[in-house]
């Protein structure tokens, strides 16, 4: 299982900060990716199935370049050795508004806080800026120089430090890059890295997410390929913790999440359209997933923490899941809390969540 | 009565138009009256009654909160013959409740035969409603503030409130709020066809998604109470409650409604053997054996119930005989959210609590009365109340409660056979136990405890002593 960074991912020396190509207002640029997506590839059924979203996709807030994604699984960079771009992507103006906000809390069953005792502002919730971030990291791996297949990647696992609170409304510049090739049995695994800083310099929140390319079994160019983790690993059989909670999640939570995060790939928004990207159905956004779970621990307010999430078996909708929710401490004695989420029936882990104070 | 009252009585309508005292002397005589009593009087139970619970859909299924409220309480009125009567307050409570329903207990009290000069509140705390009204109106009258009062509640699963979805009820207030024809059209954008599906009332834990028969399904687990002795508790409710009705014990405790004499969830043949044949509906998802079944869990219920409750002095004026005292009562609370306690559990906390603030123990009950939510949520109480671990670890006792006398627990049958309509509990246990410490005090010539334990959503749960008077 991932644990959480033991220090601020900072961009490697040798990237070069850029904006991304094109414009520097993300529903723009994430507009017009999407358009370029439709409309260069409109006999690909996957495609086909995002256009249906188009129009909301230029409504939500922050747009979303996932349909970029879909233009072209990059097969003909297979056999040639695996670099990600020396690149990190700076979107400046970032922010979380406040209605934005208050809709990404009601769907993950985020309660809020204020930045500090008294203050009239709202502290953004982590999950919220994950999805405020996420954009910005799609950006560099919808690159044309980035070499992984980005449809059809794998979510394996997230960790966010969230140094302190943000408030809704605060601006923030958002840098993204990817790092840490590496070999995996089915695959290869790359990291994707988001800061969000203040205008000294200073990070806030800090994510970094691990993908897995399925199948790409290529050698890496890059240095820093990481031992395989789980290769040799025997899976232990499934224990689970006695039960504290239960989601009952309807078909339409895919597009539930979609409608805030702006994340409108279709393996979540429908049966047909997931069908059509090769999965058994929609399946829940592991984000989503991530978010409620943060939820439910007792992570005080004004509290630095770290969080990290491990997905398994992907949620398929609709689905009644089983959660456990373990603090560590309460209020002043927080120490940390771990959620575990998983399938009551077949008895399988969905998704697991720790949070520790910083 | 107290000379505070004395003193108030005889104030001079002189003393300024905006007076309480000059509004009093231009009132009618009934209102005028002072309500108080002596502050420190005992309050007693004088009588109870309610309606024959009903399960839901049933001959009740087109009456709502306030007729069945309002039938209880006329009942109890009738029976102790003080109609026209200005009580110093009423109490009751649904737990599912029509937003129209704000003052339900006020609005049942105007259709009734009560002076309607009486005032009332309504009262929610879940299933231990009906007891946190009985406690409230009791504490009342222990510090003089009122000589006699009504404690009730009622919950009706058939006529329960529909409510349109969350993304519905936004847009519509949106619309409210609207100013423009573009704001108007606005607040429409994010509906989506799902939310014209209407939402109706779940018996889910808000904070953890669990229905409450899956929350007991885990305490249990926990306890591992066995199918058989959830099975036998429930026939032993059943046949315990169809003999009482048999002996004609509930004669003075209930008032037909709607067609209905006797609680029709009542299976006097009820059999151990019987209640195996049924299939588990709770816990199906654990590792260990499903053991609840519809049998030994309540049924969703539509029902009301009403206790008077007044000083002795005020009894002994309006010739009525009280049954028993309400000695005191200990509300608790447990953290279910994290799993740390069960969601019924608090009960287990209460009453320990109780009982050591009144020097008693378990053994020194002569009945001990515990809301029957699930046949294994009494079990599970009973098996922590035995246990060395959980009385040390939780409770901080050198030694464990001990055991509870089964032919001391639900003597007259309870919720597992009556049914339970949620707020209506309360008042059908106190009113029934009170008239039972009365016959067996007068039976055996000794005084007379009892014990009465309510379990609640939200992990709460109160406990009451009541005393033979």
């Amino acid at each position: 299982m991932s644990t959480p960074d033991p220090v601020l991912p900072t961009v490697p020396s040798d990237y070069e900060l850029i904006q991304p190509a094109g414009s520097v207002k993300l529903p723009a640029l994430y507009a017009s990716a999407g358009a370029r997506a439709a409309s260069s590839a409109a006999s690909d059924a996957a495609a086909a199935a995002t256009h249906k979203v188009l129009p909301a996709l230029r409504d939500s807030p922050v747009g979303r370049v996932l349909p970029g994604a879909l233009r072209k699984p990059r097969t003909e960079r297979v056999g040639a050795a695996l670099q990600v771009p020396r690149v990190a992507h700076v979107v400046e103006d970032v922010s979380a508004e406040p209605e934005w906000h208050e809709k990404f809390c009601r769907v993950v069953h985020a309660s809020t806080h204020p930045v500090a005792p008294g203050s009239q502002h709202t502290a953004v919730f982590s999950g919220a800026l994950h999805a405020l971030a996420f954009p910005v990291a799609m950006s560099v791996l919808t690159r044309k120089d980035f070499p992984l297949p980005v449809l059809g990647m794998v979510h394996l696992s997230n960790t966010i430090r969230h140094v302190t609170d943000v408030a809704v409304g605060e601006r923030l510049t958002a840098t993204a890059w990817t790092e840490n090739l590496g070999t995996h049995r089915s695959g290869t695994t790359v990291d994707a890295v988001v800061t969000l800083s203040r205008e000294d310099g200073s990070v806030a929140w800090a994510g970094r997410s691990t993908y897995l390319a399925k199948g790409v079994h290529t050698a890496i160019a890059d240095q820093g390929a990481r031992v395989p983790e789980e290769s040799s690993e025997e899976r232990a059989p499934f224990d689970p913790p006695q039960q504290t909670a239960q989601w009952v999640l309807g078909a339409g939570a895919g597009r539930d999440y979609a409608a805030v995060s702006g994340d409108y790939n279709p393996i979540h928004l429908s049966d047909p359209s997931a069908k059509a990207l090769g999965m058994k159905g929609a399946i829940a956004h592991g984000m989503y997933t991530a978010s409620r779970a943060l939820a439910l621990t007792g992570v005080p307010a004004e509290v630095p923490f770290a969080w990290s999430v491990d997905f398994a078996a992907p949620v398929q909708l609709p689905a009644t899941v089983a959660v456990s929710v373990d603090d560590d401490g309460r209020g002043a004695h927080w120490r940390g809390s771990r959620v575990l989420v998983w399938d009551p029936k077949r008895q399988r882990p969905h998704a697991e969540v720790t949070v520790t104070a910083l | 009565m107290s000379e505070n009252t004395q003193n108030t009585a005889q104030s001079t309508p002189a003393t300024g138009t905006g007076s309480g005292a000059a509004k009093r002397a231009a009132a009618p005589a009934t209102s005028s009256a002072p309500q108080g009593g002596a502050k420190g009087a005992r309050a007693v139970v004088v009588a109870g009654n309610r309606i024959p619970f009903s399960r839901a859909g049933g001959p009740y299924a087109n009456a709502s909160n306030q007729d069945m409220l309002t039938a209880a309480i006329d009942g109890l009125v009738a029976r102790t013959g003080i109609a026209g009567e200005r009580l110093g307050a009423v109490a009751a409570g649904a737990v599912i409740k029509h937003s129209r329903d704000f003052n339900l207990t006020r609005e049942s009290v105007l259709g009734s035969a009560l002076d309607p000069a009486t005032p009332a509140y309504d009262v929610q705390m879940a299933c231990a409603t009906g007891m946190e009204t009985v406690s409230s109106i009791a504490n009342k009258i222990r510090l003089g503030q009122i000589q006699a009062g009504i404690a009730g509640g009622v919950d009706s699963s058939s006529d329960a409130p529909i409510a349109v979805s969350e993304g519905l009820r936004r847009a519509l207030l949106k619309l409210q709020r609207a100013k423009t024809t573009a704001q108007k059209l606005k607040a429409f954008k994010d509906l989506r066809p799902g939310d014209l599906a209407p939402s109706v009332p779940s018996s889910g834990e808000p904070r953890t998604g669990l229905s409450m028969g899956e929350h007991q399904a885990l305490t249990t687990q926990k306890w591992g109470i066995t199918r058989e002795a959830q099975d036998e508790l429930a026939a032993a409710s059943h046949q315990h409650l169809a003999a009482a009705y048999e002996r004609g014990f509930f004669d003075d405790l209930v008032t037909p409604f709607n067609g209905l004499t006797k609680d029709n969830n009542m299976r006097p043949d009820s059999t151990v053997e019987k209640l195996g044949g049924l299939n588990p509906v709770f816990g199906k998802k654990l590792s260990s054996e499903a053991t609840m079944t519809a049998g030994n869990s309540t049924p969703l219920t539509d029902g009301a119930s009403a206790v008077l409750i007044t000083s002795e002095e005020w009894a002994g004026e309006h010739h009525l005989t009280p049954l028993a005292e309400v000695v005191d009562s200990e509300a608790a609370a447990v953290d279910f959210v994290t799993g740390n306690e069960g969601l019924l559990m608090a009960p287990a906390y209460a009453v320990p609590r109780l009982l050591a603030r009144h020097d008693l123990t378990l053994q020194d009950l002569d009945l001990v009365e515990i809301h029957e939510a699930f046949a294994s949520t009494v079990l599970s109480i009973l098996a922590a109340w035995e246990s060395p671990e959980f009385c040390k670890d939780r409770l901080g006792l050198d030694a464990p409660l001990g055991s509870v006398d089964r032919a001391k627990l639900n003597v007259n049958g309870s919720s597992l056979a009556t049914g339970h309509p949620f707020a209506a509990t309360g008042g059908r246990i106190v009113a029934s136990t009170a008239k039972e410490l009365a016959a067996r005090a007068k039976e055996t010539g000794k005084p007379q405890t009892a014990l009465i334990s309510v379990c609640a959503a939200g992990g709460q749960g109160v406990a009451m002593l009541l005393r033979s008077v």
